[in-house]
């Protein structure tokens, strides 16, 4: 029996072994030792180590900009995502409105309907003509439209549209798994409604808002089409670098020296909101 | 004493007064909070039925063309096909391979179950641009064709989410029923097929839906693998884009709102969206 359960078990896990080592591990891990190749206009790539994609990416000032414009957005964009995203998931986690379920719905579903969709959503409402510009001017708050597809303005406010709902669920079941008694005893202890959230809620939440933010950090940092559509040319991300240099330049090198460094990012700052996690109080 | 019950119960006024203000906050900021989260679906809806060309809001007048001319668009028409059919093969997928991998969790690795689950979980935590540009460079290494590598590809972004969901679905079922079903001389196999998998019909059902969703929402995986008679939706849409950008994407995009949104509604029924979400 042991020895026909150690077969039925490999059984079951031989398909996803499979699918994560030959489609995920190995492929990542041969794109990113890229790196260290040599670019050639006519093989793309010849394996001989050099270091001279990494020393481009890092001393070129065209990547240093565009390196820390990717950071900066996806930093205010789980920012911003985590300041909506609170209040969403307290009141989700808190009420007792019979709307609870569909309210739920309503954050999941916008969510499930894609990237694109969303992004074209901001085109409509951002654009000369759209409604943002046109509500402005009927107001009297300005008489010319203003410029604000093709910004970073835009990115910044479609991205945090679209990653939001990634905050709102780890909040939500942190909140939710909160004994309600803890919250009740501070009070009984006198301490005000304030108090009680900046002492008690807030850090009990901790790990909830370090997962929404690492989770929607990286996510924005990784976007492509998002910046592509509404930000122009003038607001490039480290993501729409990658694609051109995979697609148009044929850089591969290069391009996997540029998602080297975007993957480096990324887990840094997943280290890095982890640790704060263990370090701070309770 | 007269006082002193006046002192209390203007006290208890004051707090119900506060409780009162502290519900109007709240409730104004979340309703804000939905405008924003909802209002860029609305408009997209709302100005497919423009009649004008331009991106306008709001609507000079109302007319159905934006939607004929999706229907007469046989690019168009191919992509929205295609991307239903790479949905249906990766949703199969996804399900079966997820299932396999919840069921093993769950029975067979003990105490590293939160192992177990956070490996499945390594999809999410890679950029999905990586794990596309990976596969097609793998692609010009190994003789595999493109449309393999798609599939492949969302099988790998659905996995995260269907092993999660089934393994939630599999977490309600009795460890009793399956050793009674092998103290009467059932094989493994048999169990798994005619115990477990109709006791998580509808887990597996709405992962079937989940996955499907994931797929036809993608746009990273296509954006590097997707060729010529193998574009998917959002791929279309995003390259059409890139030049012009008329209510036809509106009426496109509403088309596959309102289906997806159909299909949530499914998922909420059968299973509930939460334990679907929960990652």
């Amino acid at each position: 029996m042991n020895t026909s359960g150690r077969l039925f078990s490999t059984f079951l896990f031989s398909p996803i072994g499979i699918v994560y080592l030959l489609f995920l591990l190995a492929p990542i891990g041969f794109f990113l030792s890229m790196s260290l190749f040599r670019y050639d206009a006519f093989e793309l790539y010849v394996p001989a180590l050099t270091t001279e994609n990494f020393e481009r990416v890092l001393t070129d000032g065209y990547y240093q900009e565009i390196i820390f414009r990717t950071l900066k957005i996806a930093f205010l964009t789980s920012l911003f995502s985590l300041l909506l995203g609170y209040p969403l998931a307290y009141f989700l986690a808190r009420s007792r409105t019979q709307w609870r379920g569909i309210l739920m719905f309503l954050v999941i579903a916008p969510l499930m309907s894609g990237i694109i969709v969303r992004t074209y959503g901001w085109i409509v409402l951002l654009g000369s003509d759209g409604a943002v510009n046109k509500t402005l001017i009927s107001i009297g708050l300005i008489d010319q439209p203003v410029q604000i597809l093709n910004t970073e303005t835009a990115v910044l406010l479609a991205l945090v549209h679209i990653l939001m709902p990634y905050m709102v669920f780890p909040l939500f079941s942190s909140l939710a798994s909160q004994d309600p008694d803890v919250e009740r005893a501070a009070g009984t202890l006198g301490a005000g409604r304030i108090r009680t959230f900046l002492e008690v809620t807030l850090p009990l939440s901790r790990t909830g808002i370090l997962m929404g933010s690492a989770l929607v950090f990286t996510l924005s940092a990784g976007s492509v089409v998002t910046p592509a559509l509404l930000g122009g040319k003038d607001v490039q991300m480290l993501g729409q670098q990658i694609y051109d240099l995979v697609l148009t330049t044929l850089n591969w090198p290069l391009a996997s020296a540029v998602a080297f460094v975007l993957v480096l990012c990324q887990f840094s700052i997943i280290a890095l909101y982890f640790r704060g996690g263990r370090h701070g109080p309770a | 004493m007269t006082t002193q019950q006046n002192s209390s119960g203007s006290s208890f006024h004051a707090a119900r007064r506060s409780r009162i203000t502290r519900q109007i906050v709240m409730g104004v900021t979340v309703t804000a909070i939905y405008a924003f989260l909802l209002t860029p679906i609305l408009i997209i809806i709302l100005s497919s039925f423009n009649t004008t060309s331009a991106n306008t809001f709001p609507a000079d007048g109302l007319s159905l063309q934006w939607y004929r001319e999706f229907l007469e668009s046989p690019s168009f028409l191919a992509a929205f096909q295609f991307s239903a059919w790479l949905g249906v093969v990766a949703a199969v997928g996804a399900t079966v391979i997820g299932f396999l991998t919840a069921y093993g969790i769950i029975r067979y690795v003990g105490s590293y179950r939160e192992v177990a689950q956070s490996i499945a979980m390594l999809p999410i935590m890679v950029p999905h641009i990586l794990i596309s540009i990976s596969l097609l460079i793998l692609l010009t290494v190994l003789p595999i064709p493109e449309l393999a590598g798609l599939i492949i590809g969302h099988i790998i972004i659905c996995l995260p989410f269907t092993v999660a969901g089934i393994l939630a679905s599999l977490d309600g079922v009795d460890p009793q029923l399956e050793r009674a079903a092998w103290t009467l001389g059932a094989s493994r196999l048999r169990i798994l097929w005619e115990v477990v998998i109709p006791l998580v019909a509808p887990g597996l059902f709405s992962s079937l839906i989940f996955a499907f969703i994931i797929s036809f929402g993608d746009v990273y995986i296509a954006l590097f693998l997707s060729g010529p008679g193998m574009t998917t939706l959002p791929i279309e849409i995003f390259s059409y884009m890139q030049w012009e950008s008329t209510p036809v994407i509106a009426a496109i995009t509403t088309v596959q709102i309102i289906m997806i949104f159909g299909l949530g509604l499914i998922i909420e029924r059968l299973v509930g969206l939460r334990q679907i979400m929960r990652i």
